[in-house]
């Protein structure tokens, strides 16, 4: 097995022309067989990642190497990443099995073989018998395994997905999301799936990158990025999050706008300013005032999802967030101690 | 049930004109009455057996067939052309340029062109191929508009990138993917401009040596004879862009029917 990474970008950047918007000094590396979920804000430069690797885009500085061989000056045709497009950009008047046979078709090989191909493509990706029709006919989620197939066929060094899934409807988005997955994993190649649904990243990735302006702000698992972010943008991009700016008044407590929190131990000198982060699902109602970091709290925002309970509380000068599954209303609230988090400061 | 007969009327508005053109062509005699007296087909024959009305059928014919053959060839690598360009304002500015034609009255086409081409060293005034050169600069803003929108409805740029990063060539793009993709727009284009080029007078009429007048200007001479004579060229000329357009419709047809597929 080729040890080395799929894709690895070296200090990448690219400026659009006149603008402050591209991408910057970005370092990112794709093991064989890993899904790496790219997730940002609209304009943070996700796409712009994606083409700079698929060579639409040049690099204005650094490198792109994919499976260790320098591309960066390569042409997009000869760099064999399998792409699927937010369209799925499907080639309308050919056939289902001849767009997927159409990587093979310019590699001049034979009919009879790339048809062979093309039908076992579509049989994996769940779609065997949907050969003989056009693009046109078939719905979102099935255009989107055809674009998949299509991607794969060719043996490609690494696929790049550009927000496959946003243009299909809420039900369908979440089994696609599974699918993706399973082919992903079937066919064991290096992936990178651009997204801003923090769900789909959650849910699909081995790492998330998260890209804020162009820049890099975190690369891990899933469990890390969420446990562990690395700044206030991380934290509440990723899930839902009680951001609190809040001074350190002794070794294991701070006070906020919501009142003095007793906290985990810390090394934070007295008096310094720091951010904390308290995920809402760890905040637990509380039946009195009775008890460490006990507060009274009014509800202001009642939202109902059925397991949970999301509310907005009026606690003390501040706000927080609390997701519970709790169905009775309370005048108190419990904020465990080791809920609270210190967020690295800049 | 209002807007129904608006349409109703409407299409008797439209009809009426052209039901009496049909039934003069084939009256005897009509001088002053409502309808024409007697049936014949006299006026058929002596249209067709019309050495004038013969040589303007087949200079239509050619004009309009060479019209659309140069719009293709020029007009498909001008489109793509238009279609490609990075720059928003580059395609602004082509597109104003290309439907300046539109907006300009045939008249002033032909008065430049007479002014141009009646000189010493350019003397090919009344030729058939600065006839047809004329009709390019008037039709060719149809095509272009046509097949640019396809190419846009399409998203054919994201197609070729597919195609492009799928392995293939600039050359194969263009084969397997842009001509296919958008060989209906091509199509209804040429019948646009082929029904256009068969109907235009005015500058046909400025323009045509008296050799090679086409059609519609033959046609405006037989209004001076019998009313049964140029109701039956007029008929004629209908059958000849109606032929056109429902050539059209059919072509239409079939890439609706080949888009949405069988299944």
């Amino acid at each position: 097995m080729d040890e080395r990474p799929s894709v690895r970008l070296e200090n990448t950047s690219f400026t659009y022309p006149g603008g402050k918007a591209g991408v910057f000094d970005i370092d990112l590396e794709i093991a064989p067989g890993e899904l790496l979920v790219c997730i940002g804000p609209s304009g943070c430069g996700k796409t712009t990642l994606l083409k700079l690797i698929a060579g639409f885009l040049p690099c204005a500085t650094g490198r792109v190497l994919l499976s260790g061989e320098d591309v960066t000056a390569v042409s997009v045709r000869d760099r064999q990443c399998g792409i699927v497009f937010q369209s799925y950009a499907l080639f309308p008047h050919m056939r289902v099995w001849e767009n997927v046979a159409y990587p093979l078709r310019v590699r001049g090989i034979e009919l009879a073989d790339r048809r062979r191909q093309a039908e076992a493509m579509l049989d994996m990706v769940g779609l065997s018998g949907y050969g003989e029709r056009l693009p046109a006919a078939l719905s979102g989620g099935q255009q989107q395994r055809v674009a998949l197939a299509r991607a794969l066929v060719f043996k490609p060094r690494v696929l790049l997905l550009d927000e496959p899934l946003s243009a299909l409807d809420a039900a369908t988005r979440v089994s696609m999301r599974d699918e993706i997955r399973r082919i992903q994993k079937q066919q064991n190649i290096a992936s990178l799936l651009i997204t801003h649904d923090q769900d789909e990243a959650l849910s699909l990735a081995d790492r998330i990158a998260v890209l804020h302006d162009g820049r890099l702000i975190q690369v891990a698992a899933p469990r890390v990025l969420y446990d562990y972010p690395a700044d206030a943008f991380v934290a509440s991009f990723i899930g839902r999050a009680n951001l609190i700016t809040s001074t350190v008044v002794a070794s294991d407590a701070v006070d906020t706008p919501i009142g003095r929190l007793v906290t985990p131990p810390h090394a934070y000198p007295v008096g310094t300013s720091v951010q904390l982060l308290v995920r809402p699902e760890k905040i637990e109602p509380a039946a009195s005032l009775a008890g460490e970091n006990n507060f009274p709290a009014t509800i202001v925002h009642d939202r109902f999802f059925g397991a949970s309970r999301e509310l907005e509380l009026a606690v003390g000068q501040g706000m927080l967030k609390i997701d519970t599954p709790s169905r009775e209303d309370f005048a108190h609230i419990h904020v465990p101690r080791q809920a609270v988090q210190f967020l690295p400061t800049l | 049930m209002k807007v129904r007969w608006i349409t109703v009327g409407y299409l008797v508005y439209l009809a009426l004109p052209i039901a009496l053109l049909f039934i003069g062509s084939f009256g005897d005699l009509w001088l002053n009455t409502l309808l024409p007296t007697g049936f014949t087909v006299k006026w058929y024959v002596e249209v067709a057996a019309d050495p004038s009305f013969r040589r303007a059928f087949s200079t239509s014919l050619f004009v309009a067939v060479v019209t659309a053959i140069a719009c293709v060839a020029i007009g498909l690598p001008l489109a793509y052309t238009v279609f490609r360009a990075q720059s928003q304002k580059i395609r602004a500015l082509a597109r104003i340029l290309y439907q300046l034609p539109v907006a300009l009255p045939p008249l002033v086409l032909a008065f430049g062109f007479i002014l141009a081409f009646s000189s010493d060293a350019l003397p090919w005034l009344g030729s058939v191929w600065l006839l047809i050169a004329g009709h390019i600069v008037l039709w060719m803003p149809y095509f272009l508009q046509t097949v640019v929108a396809d190419m846009q409805r399409l998203g054919l740029r994201t197609l070729e990138e597919a195609a492009e990063s799928l392995g293939s060539s600039s050359l194969q793009r263009f084969f397997h993917i842009v001509l296919p993709a958008i060989r209906h727009s091509i199509l209804s284009g040429l019948i646009i401009v082929t029904a256009l080029s068969i109907g235009e007078f005015q500058f046909s009429n400025l323009v045509s040596g008296f050799l090679n007048r086409t059609y519609p200007v033959v046609l405006l001479q037989a209004f001076y004879g019998a009313t049964g004579f140029a109701c039956a060229a007029t008929v004629i000329l209908l059958a000849l862009a109606l032929t056109a357009s429902v050539t059209g419709a059919y072509a239409a047809r079939g890439a609706a029917r080949a888009s949405t597929g069988k299944g």
